[in-house]
């Protein structure tokens, strides 16, 4: 294992690796390490050298007036938005710690790289939305850069957005700047209860079709007991929203108009909270998938996989799923069939060897993908095998 | 600017391309050298060439058809949408197939449950709002060429528009692709559910320029419009103020859905123009659009007030939709209203980040002086994009050559102060030759390789986006067809 806090010692490591033709791990605070495929050394069947960029930390600029927050990649999430709550703003991606594989306490970098959105993507996109630029080391050795440090940029490729829900297997990277978003001080969830699935998601995509920009839009079945909702009933439709305070009274009376009588609850942030972290399916014995659809096949889909324990987020575009491993087959064939992703997030290690992070892809498009991993990793060295 | 002559073995054998072309598109060749002039030059007017040939598909199948034979011919592919591009992206080559894909215009579903618009390239941008506006929605990039310019250019280009800083460039509003790579296979990317599944290869292509493959099918988000919108217009006496203003409205959370920047220059030739009722005195305005439900946008519009009372300006806003529309009719027609000063401009489009904006136009007031040649500036405010319109006379000797000579000095300056080469025109051939001012070898050399993960024939619009194209043999996958290195013409490194 070797420790790095600079970019020029993550340069000096990955071309020693590049000279040995050795493959490494690159890891930070490690809680993510439990998603994708489990990774070995080739050669020796053993276990990968480990790259820890945990030391590669901190806040290098950050402007709030320019909407702009530059950080080290292994900067821990909490601290990166706390820093940005202080100035009212925060990440436009909501990432989130995976509870779900028990890990708390994860990094900037963690989260970018294996897009972990939590409920607020439904406002403003996912980690490729608003991840401007970064810095980087490829797998020849060499740093680059991708975008900019400005909100507005076409010159060049895109190559921010390649970088996001990648695993590590392009490229480590050294820093990265984040357009961010104003935090309003007001929010509030409003709660309709003892809906079934097609009624409540039917709710939240109301609201999602209307202007009034909700921060959060989940779905939870009564059968899930899902700590802090009790007596849902059938279920229940939580709707957020995020605004000055006038505002926020004007949207709920709007939504209210829109979808019928709906409580306020208190403990809403919490259960937001819980939703993305995945929390509910921590204790379980369950093989824990992240579906992803298009948000109005949510019903359809969740009532043909029958799931022991589950629930919906992003207006239906996701669903989390507790399954059986018997289901796993049926699961990737549902989302295939929806245009969707089955992504298993959480299973034994043998079990995410032979099922992958991903269903694999079709023939040209996985030649294509390679051959783009290739371009910047050509010899495999980052994270083989991963995705 | 320096363009490798046509290679004449493809010139030598036009008749023979011209025909294969005919067998996939009968009814859609365009051989004749007066019907191939229209193509000649996209909206970067100062460069013409025609093409070898031009053929307009129907359909994807067709596109596919067009590329596998370019691909087994050896012969360079340039896209064309409406030919709006102001970079030159469509620029044709004389030894190449222009593809034009305005056939391509039917909007194939409307999902509104799912908030989706699945369409072909060739729909103009302002159709995909026209189709979707009477249930209350629209499609939100905005680029000032919407009517004309269709959404396959959009994604070549990743456009913006006014309203970019609040919804997003192209790039945050596309869903999925079906997509043609330069070997004839056709790939999906994306499509209705959120997330890529592996490599987010959609948000790679999006910008691509047409060196990547190309668009035949696209499916765009459509957002609800929002239920109040008011426009502002806030006067200053300097443009230090009316810099600190929106930093000041930024910093403070408002995110305006537009918040346009014009000088002093401009403002003249506006109102020269079309009278559009700017203050005669100021140094600088911001044109402000609030929108939301009405609390939201009552709220905005109260801060927005202390922020530029707080900056010395002056706050007026629309009491009514004409109010409104006057308000930004000259804005809008700025590209007009200059077009009258001179017979010929271009205009730049850096990003910088806006705590530049003063020491920027300060120094472009410098260049404007020592090249001798006007300079207006209008400016993007929220998100940093400056676009200075330089005015010129191509009839006058040299006159070009120091305009563009200008356009690459205020490039560098966007570079140096922390900001970019383009911000939503992209780089094409106009700024192919300055991106080395902003990446270096290395940089480029990483996104040469990603060209060539896709393109290893290099047969996808050569000659634009990246100043020296060297072959993909460097990077170990060359594409050698007939026993011959691809374009034996080309400089190599």
């Amino acid at each position: 294992m070797a420790r790095v806090s600079f970019e020029s010692e993550i340069v000096d490591f990955v071309r020693a690796a590049r000279a040995d033709r050795a493959p490494f791990e690159i890891v930070a605070a490690g809680t993510r390490r439990g998603a994708g495929k489990p990774m070995f050394d080739q050669k020796t069947g053993g276990e990968l050298p480990v790259l820890d960029v945990f030391g590669v930390a901190g806040i290098v600029d950050y402007q709030p007036e320019e909407l702009i927050i530059t950080a080290r990649p292994g900067t821990p999430l909490a601290e990166l938005k706390a820093v940005l709550a202080q100035k009212n703003q925060c990440l436009g991606f909501d990432p989130v710690d995976w509870i779900v594989l028990g890990g708390a306490h994860g990094t900037l970098g963690g989260a970018v790289s294996t897009d972990a959105s939590g409920s607020g993507r439904l406002r403003h996109g996912a980690a490729r939305d608003s991840l401007l630029g970064f810095r980087a080391v490829n797998g020849l050795g060499e740093t680059f850069r991708g975008g900019a440090k400005v909100v507005k940029n076409v010159t060049g490729f895109d190559l921010p957005k390649l970088v996001c829900g990648t695993f590590g297997t392009l490229m480590v990277l050294s820093e990265v700047t984040f357009r961010v978003y104003p935090k309003p001080l007001a929010r509030a969830t409003l709660m309709l209860r003892d809906l079934p699935p097609k009624a409540g998601f039917a709710v939240l995509r109301t609201i999602w079709k209307s202007a009034l920009e909700p921060s959060g839009l989940a779905y939870v079945p009564g059968s899930a007991n899902f700590p802090g909702l009790d007596g849902i009933g059938q279920g229940a439709a939580l709707i957020r929203f995020e605004a000055a305070e006038k505002p926020l009274s004007e949207k709920l009376a709007a939504a209210r108009l829109l979808v019928g009588e709906a409580e306020e609850i208190e403990q809403g942030e919490a259960v937001f909270t819980r939703i993305g972290e995945g929390t509910l399916f921590r204790d379980c014995d369950l093989e824990v998938w992240r579906v992803t659809i298009p948000p109005a096949e949510a019903a359809r889909i969740a009532a043909a996989l029958n799931a022991p324990l589950w629930l919906g987020d992003w207006a239906g575009g996701l669903l989390w799923i507790g399954a059986q491993p018997e289901e796993a087959p049926r699961i990737r064939a549902l989302a295939l069939e929806a245009g969707g992703h089955a992504m298993l997030l959480r299973a034994p290690a043998a079990r995410r060897a032979a099922l992958g992070l991903y269903a694999p892809q079709a023939p040209a498009l996985a030649a294509l993908s390679s051959a783009v991993r290739a371009a910047f990793d050509p010899l495999g060295l980052f994270n083989p095998g991963r995705l | 600017m320096h363009f490798a002559p046509p290679d004449p073995d493809i010139l030598s054998r036009r008749d023979a391309i011209i025909a294969a072309l005919k067998i996939i598109v009968p009814d859609g060749v365009v051989e004749a050298t007066t019907d191939l002039s229209a193509y000649e030059s996209d909206a970067l007017a100062s460069y013409r060439q025609r093409p070898l040939v031009a053929v307009l598909p129907r359909s994807g199948d067709q596109v596919a058809q067009i590329i596998r034979y370019a691909a087994d011919a050896g012969v360079p592919i340039v896209p064309r949408g409406a030919g709006t591009s102001l970079s030159g992206g469509a620029l044709p080559r004389a030894d190449g197939i222009l593809v034009g894909m305005g056939r391509m215009s039917r909007i194939l579903e409307i999902d509104y449950d799912n908030r989706c618009v699945t369409l072909e390239p060739g729909v103009t941008n302002a159709a995909i709002t026209r189709a979707v506006e009477a249930e209350g929605f629209y499609y939100a990039p905005d680029p000032s060429s919407q009517i004309a310019c269709t959404i396959g250019g959009n994604i070549a280009e990743n456009s913006g528009g006014l309203h970019c800083l609040k919804y997003g460039l192209t790039t945050n509003n596309l869903l999925g692709v079906k997509f043609v790579l330069p070997d004839g296979q056709m790939i999906s990317l994306g499509g209705k559910a959120p997330g890529a599944g592996g490599l987010d290869l959609l948000g790679l292509i999006t910008g691509s320029e047409g060196l990547l493959g190309m668009v035949v099918e696209a499916t765009v988000r459509i957002i609800r419009k929002a239920p109040v919108t008011r426009t502002m217009l806030a006067s200053f006496d300097t443009v230090p103020d009316a810099g600190a203003c929106v930093a000041a409205i930024i910093g403070d959370g408002i995110v305006p859905a537009a918040m346009e920047f014009m000088d002093r220059a401009t403002i003249g030739a506006v109102e020269a123009y079309n009278a559009p009722g700017y203050p005669a005195d100021a140094e600088a305005i911001l044109i402000i659009d609030a929108d939301g439900v009405e609390a939201d946008v009552a709220d905005a519009i109260a801060r927005i007030k202390i922020h530029v009372q707080a900056c010395n300006g002056q706050l007026r806003e629309a009491t009514d939709t004409l109010a409104r529309a006057r308000m930004w009719a000259g804005r809008k027609a700025a590209f007009s209203a200059m077009g009258r000063l001179a017979p010929d401009m271009i205009c730049m489009d850096g990003t910088i980040p806006r705590h530049a904006l003063p020491r920027v136009l300060e120094s472009i007031a410098a260049l404007s002086a020592r090249y001798g040649l006007g300079c207006c500036n209008v400016f993007h405010a929220g998100d940093g994009n400056l676009h200075p319109l330089i005015i010129f006379d191509a009839m006058k000797e040299g006159e070009l050559a120091t305009a563009e000579a200008f356009g690459a000095d205020i490039l560098r300056l966007c570079v140096e102060v922390g900001g970019v080469l383009t911000g939503e025109h992209g780089v094409g051939i106009e700024k192919r030759d300055l991106m080395p001012t902003m990446f270096s070898e290395a940089e480029l050399d990483q996104q040469h390789r990603i060209k060539c993960a896709f393109d290893s024939g290099g047969l996808f619009n050569p000659g634009k986006v990246f100043p020296t194209l060297s072959a993909c043999v460097e990077q170990g996958h060359v594409h050698v067809h007939g026993a011959k290195l691809p374009h034996p013409h080309l400089p190599r490194f």
